[in-house]
C-alpha cells in the first residue's frame, strides 16, 4: 500500500489553500485539465488541479497554496535562488547569452537615459545582464517580494525595491520599460499586476511580458499531469496568446507584438516529471535537468523548430501605454480579487 | 453589493452537494446558511468503522485524485491500486471488457448490431443496449443487470439510463491497460461530467470518504445548522423568497436544495411547477456487508450476478481494491439487493439476510461459509433513481431546471441522477456559477465550461 505522493516525511502537513477565480473573467467557471503534484521539490504531499477558464482559456491553479505558504513552496534550494555559473555551468553561460540578446532587443527604441523596472527580478539575473550588455545611461531597478532574493540582488550592487509592484512605493508615470519575465505565472492576480505596471509606465512606455505558453505541443503531450509549465504548485496562471492579449487589454495597454519564443525548459521538466511520477531510476531522471546539456540541446533544437512554426514554449508580449490616456488608465470592468503576491519568478 | 447578495442563500442538506454549493458561494462573497435535518453532516458520503476494524462506506466507495485535489485533500489520500469487474453469466465468469470480447457470440452479435446501423434514436433502455451491444450481450448481460438494479423491465426504462456510458470499447481497453501498467485504478466510466484519462484515478481518503465533506465543512462550521429540517420553501411570483425551518421563517435570495426530487414538491408552496416530480421513483436497496475471516474470495473487486438468479445482483469485495478497509487477511463482501420498502428482503432480520446471502455465495464459492463471521445491513429507500418512461418527459424538463428561477435542486438525490461524488461536485459548481451570475445581476453567459461529451458507447459496467 502506498501513499499517493512521494515526499519527504517532514512535508507531511497539508498546505493551506486558497480558491481563486479566473483573473480575467472574475469567475471560477472552468474545466479541470490537469491534476499534479510538486514533482520537482516535493514541498508537500498535496495534489493540485489546473482549471481552464471556459470563457478566456486561461489555465489557473484552483485551489492554489495560500499566500502564507510561499516560504514553503519556494524552498531555499529553489533554482531561481541558485541559478549561477557555479551551479549551472554551460547552461548558465548559454542562457545568459540568449537572454541578453533577447533583452537588448526590447531596449532598441529607448532614449538615452531610460528608466527600466524588472518586476519579480529575483536575484537580479536580468538586471545584471542589462547592466553588463546595455548602455551606460540606463537606470535599472528591480522589485521583488522575496527578502532572500532582494538581498542577493542588492549584494550584487543592484537597485532593488522590496515588495510587490502594487505595494512597493514606486513612482507613477515614471518608467520607460517594465519587464515581467517569468513573473505573471507566479502571481495570484496577473491582471492587477499588469494594471499596476501600466500605472507606473510613462505614456508611450512599454511593458514586456514573457511567460509559459499553453498552446504548444509539449502542453498537448503532457498537459494532463506532467507538463513542466505547471511547475506545481508555483505557477498559478498560465496563458495562451488569446488570454495574454486579454490580460494586456484589461490593463489598458495596446498590444504591439505578441509572438512565441524558444525555450527547452518545459520540455525537459515535462519528461523529468513523467519519469519521477513513474518512479524511474535516478540516473535516468538526472538526464533531464537544467544541468544536462544534452537534453537542453535536443529540446532547444526541437523547440526551435516549433517556434519557427509559431508554437514556441514561451509567449512574448510587448505592449504600450497609450499616450493620450496619460495617467488615466481606465479601470477594468472585471472585479479584482484578493491582493496578489509576488515572488521571484525565473522558472 | 446588490440587494440579492445581502440576503443569504439557503442550502438545504449538508452532504457533498450542499457543502460544495455553500463553499463555492461563500468563497465568492455570497452569504449562506446550511440547514441540515440530521445530527451530522456528510449525507450519503459517510463512513463507519466498527470495533473489529472493518470499514463500511455508505453510498460512495472511492473518489478520484481530481476531486481530492479540488477540495484540498489530495495529500491525504491513498492510491487505489486496482479495480476490476467481472460478469457471471450462465455459470461462467467473464472479465470486463476482455473476457466478454473473447466470447465469439457476444462479438458477433455486437458486430451485427454495428453493421446493421441504428434504426432511429432508441427510446427505451432495452432498445439502446440491443442497438449498441447486440441482442446477445444485451439480453444475457446488460439488461438483467439493469432490471435488477432498477426493478422495472428494460423496455419501460428510458434510453437515458445509458447516458453515463461515455467511453468507447477501445478507450476502455486502453485505460485498463494503463491501469495495470501503473498499478493505479484509473477512473473508467466513473465521471460523465469531466473527461477521464490515464491521469485521473481512484484514491481513498485516509479517514474515509467522509473526509471530502469534513474538509469543506471546516470552512463552513459557523453557517451549518444541524437538526434543522426545512419545513417549507416559500415561492412567490415564481421566485423562492423565504424558507421556514424550526418554525421560523427567514428571507432568502435563493434556495439550493439537496432534498430528494420527489419530496421537494412537498416542501414548496406558492407554485405547482414542481408537482410532476412527485411521480419520480427511487429504487430502494438493501446492502448486506458480509465479514469473512479470509481474503480474496471473489476473483475481481466486483462480480455482477444479475443473470444468475441470486437474491443479489452485485457482489463487491472492496478490500481487493482497498486492502485497508478490512483487517489483514480478512475481507468484506457487500451484496446489493434491489427491493421495495416493506417487502421480504426489506423486512428480513439482519442475521437471516446474512445467512441467505452466504447460502447463495456458498453455491458460487463452496466452503466460504466456514469463514463467515457476521454481517452489517444498510437499507435505503432512495438508492437509485429509476428513469421510467412514465415520467421521462417530466424528468428531462427537471434536468434543465426546477421551473423556479432561484431554486436549484442539486446532488445525487436532488438531481434525480445516478451520479457519483465527483460528478456531484462539478455539476454543483456549474449550477452555482449560474446562480452566482444571477445574484450578481450579470446576464447569463452561454460560454461557460463546455460539458464533456463523447459518443455513448461501450462500458457495460457500473450502472
Amino acid at each position: 500500500m502506498q501513499w499517493s505522493h512521494a515526499a519527504s516525511s517532514d512535508d507531511a502537513a497539508p498546505l493551506a489553500l486558497a480558491y481563486q477565480p479566473c483573473c480575467l473573467c472574475g469567475v471560477e467557471d472552468g474545466m479541470p485539465v490537469a491534476v499534479g503534484e510538486d514533482f520537482e521539490y516535493h514541498t508537500s504531499r498535496d495534489a493540485f488541479v489546473a482549471m481552464r477558464c471556459g470563457s478566456c482559456g486561461l489555465v489557473y491553479l484552483n485551489p492554489r497554496p495560500a499566500d502564507s505558504e510561499l516560504d514553503r513552496i519556494y524552498p531555499p534550494t529553489y533554482h531561481a535562488f541558485q541559478f549561477n555559473a557555479e551551479n549551472f555551468g554551460l547552461a548558465h553561460r548559454v542562457r545568459s547569452r540568449l537572454e541578453a540578446r533577447r533583452l537588448l532587443s526590447y531596449c532598441r527604441r529607448l532614449g538615452d537615459t531610460p528608466r527600466i523596472l524588472d518586476v519579480g527580478c529575483g536575484d537580479g539575473f536580468h538586471l545584471q545582464l542589462l547592466s553588463e550588455y546595455g548602455r551606460r545611461g540606463w537606470k535599472l531597478e528591480g522589485v521583488d517580494a522575496s527578502e532572500r532574493a532582494v538581498q542577493a540582488a542588492r549584494d550584487a550592487g543592484l537597485d532593488i525595491h522590496l515588495g510587490t509592484i502594487e505595494s512597493a512605493d514606486l513612482p507613477a508615470n515614471a518608467y520607460d520599460l517594465i519587464l515581467l519575465i517569468a513573473t505573471v505565472e507566479h502571481v495570484a492576480n496577473p491582471s492587477a499586476v499588469l494594471k499596476a505596471a501600466a500605472h507606473l509606465l510613462k505614456p508611450g512606455g512599454h511593458v514586456v511580458v514573457v511567460t509559459d505558453n499553453t498552446a504548444t505541443l509539449d502542453f498537448r503531450l503532457f498537459g494532463t499531469r506532467h507538463w513542466g509549465g505547471y511547475h506545481f504548485p508555483r505557477h498559478w496562471n498560465l496563458f495562451d496568446k488569446r488570454s495574454l492579449r486579454l490580460l494586456a487589454q484589461h490593463a489598458g495597454l495596446e498590444v504591439e507584438m505578441l509572438s512565441t519564443a524558444l525555450s527547452p525548459v518545459n520540455w525537459v521538466y515535462s519528461v523529468r516529471n513523467r519519469l519521477v511520477d513513474r518512479h524511474a531510476p535516478r540516473w535516468l531522471v538526472e538526464r533531464f535537468s537544467l544541468k544536462s546539456p544534452v537534453s537542453l540541446g535536443v529540446f532547444t533544437v526541437l523547440d526551435g523548430i516549433l517556434n519557427a512554426l509559431g508554437r514556441g514554449a514561451l509567449l512574448k508580449l510587448v505592449a504600450r501605454k497609450p499616450r493620450h490616456t496619460a495617467d488615466a488608465i481606465q479601470a477594468d470592468r472585471q472585479p479584482n480579487q484578493s491582493a496578489p503576491v509576488e515572488v521571484n519568478g525565473h522558472a | 453589493m446588490n440587494d440579492a447578495l445581502q440576503k443569504p442563500v439557503a442550502v438545504i442538506g449538508a452532504g457533498i452537494g450542499g457543502l460544495t454549493a455553500a463553499h463555492f458561494l461563500r468563497r465568492n462573497g455570497v452569504p449562506v446558511m446550511i440547514l441540515e435535518g440530521g445530527k451530522q453532516v456528510a449525507g450519503m458520503a459517510s463512513s463507519y468503522v466498527d470495533d473489529r476494524g472493518f470499514h463500511y462506506d455508505f453510498g460512495a466507495h472511492f473518489i478520484t485524485n481530481r476531486l481530492a485535489a479540488a477540495v484540498g485533500i489530495g495529500g491525504q489520500c491513498r492510491d487505489v491500486p486496482y479495480y476490476g469487474e467481472t460478469f457471471l453469466v450462465k455459470g461462467r465468469q467473464y472479465s470486463y471488457p476482455l473476457g466478454l470480447l473473447a466470447t465469439p457470440r457476444y462479438v458477433v452479435g455486437a458486430l451485427k448490431a454495428k453493421i446493421g446501423g441504428r434504426q432511429g434514436e432508441p427510446r427505451t433502455a432495452a432498445d439502446w443496449f440491443r442497438q449498441e451491444f447486440g441482442r446477445t450481450l444485451a439480453d444475457e448481460v446488460s439488461l438483467p443487470i439493469l432490471e435488477a438494479w432498477s426493478g422495472a423491465p428494460a423496455d419501460q426504462l428510458s434510453a437515458a439510463v445509458a447516458q453515463k456510458l461515455q467511453n468507447s470499447i477501445g478507450r476502455t481497453i486502453y485505460l485498463r491497460f494503463c491501469s495495470r501498467l501503473r498499478r493505479r485504478a484509473i477512473s473508467i466510466g466513473y465521471s460523465q461530467e469531466m473527461p477521464e484519462g490515464p491521469n485521473v484515478w481512484h484514491v481513498y481518503p485516509e479517514h474515509g470518504v467522509s473526509q471530502v465533506c469534513e474538509r469543506l465543512l471546516a470552512d463552513l462550521r459557523d453557517v451549518v445548522e444541524l437538526e434543522s429540517p426545512v419545513q417549507q420553501i416559500i415561492v412567490e411570483n415564481d421566485r423562492a423568497v423565504a424558507i421556514r425551518a424550526a418554525g421560523r421563517e427567514r428571507e432568502v435570495s435563493a434556495v439550493v436544495s439537496t432534498v430528494p426530487a420527489p419530496i421537494l414538491p412537498k416542501l414548496v408552496t406558492g407554485t405547482d411547477a414542481l408537482e410532476p416530480l412527485r411521480q419520480f421513483r427511487f429504487r430502494p436497496m438493501t446492502f448486506v456487508c458480509l465479514r469473512f475471516e479470509k481474503r480474496g474470495i471473489l476473483s475481481d473487486t466486483v462480480l455482477w450476478t444479475a443473470a444468475a438468479g441470486f437474491p443479489f445482483f452485485r457482489l463487491t469485495e472492496t478490500p481487493l481494491s482497498m486492502p485497508w478497509l478490512a483487517p489483514e487477511g480478512k475481507t468484506l463482501i457487500t451484496c446489493d439487493i434491489g427491493c421495495q420498502v416493506g417487502d421480504e428482503m426489506w423486512t428480513m432480520d439482519d442475521a437471516a439476510l446474512g445467512d441467505k446471502c452466504v447460502d447463495a455465495l456458498e453455491s458460487l464459492y463452496p466452503g466460504v461459509r466456514q469463514h463467515y463471521s457476521g454481517c452489517r445491513v444498510l437499507r435505503t429507500p432512495i438508492a437509485y433513481p429509476v428513469y421510467h418512461l412514465d415520467y421521462e418527459e417530466a424528468r428531462q424538463r427537471f434536468a434543465a431546471g426546477t421551473g423556479v428561477d432561484n431554486l436549484y435542486s442539486i446532488g445525487r438525490n436532488g438531481e434525480f441522477a445516478h451520479i457519483l461524488m465527483e460528478d456531484v461536485y462539478w455539476r454543483t459548481i456549474r449550477k452555482m456559477n449560474e446562480l452566482l451570475r444571477k445574484l450578481r445581476g450579470a446576464p447569463p453567459t452561454p460560454a461557460t465550461a463546455p460539458r464533456f461529451t463523447s459518443a455513448a458507447s461501450g462500458q457495460l459496467a457500473s450502472v
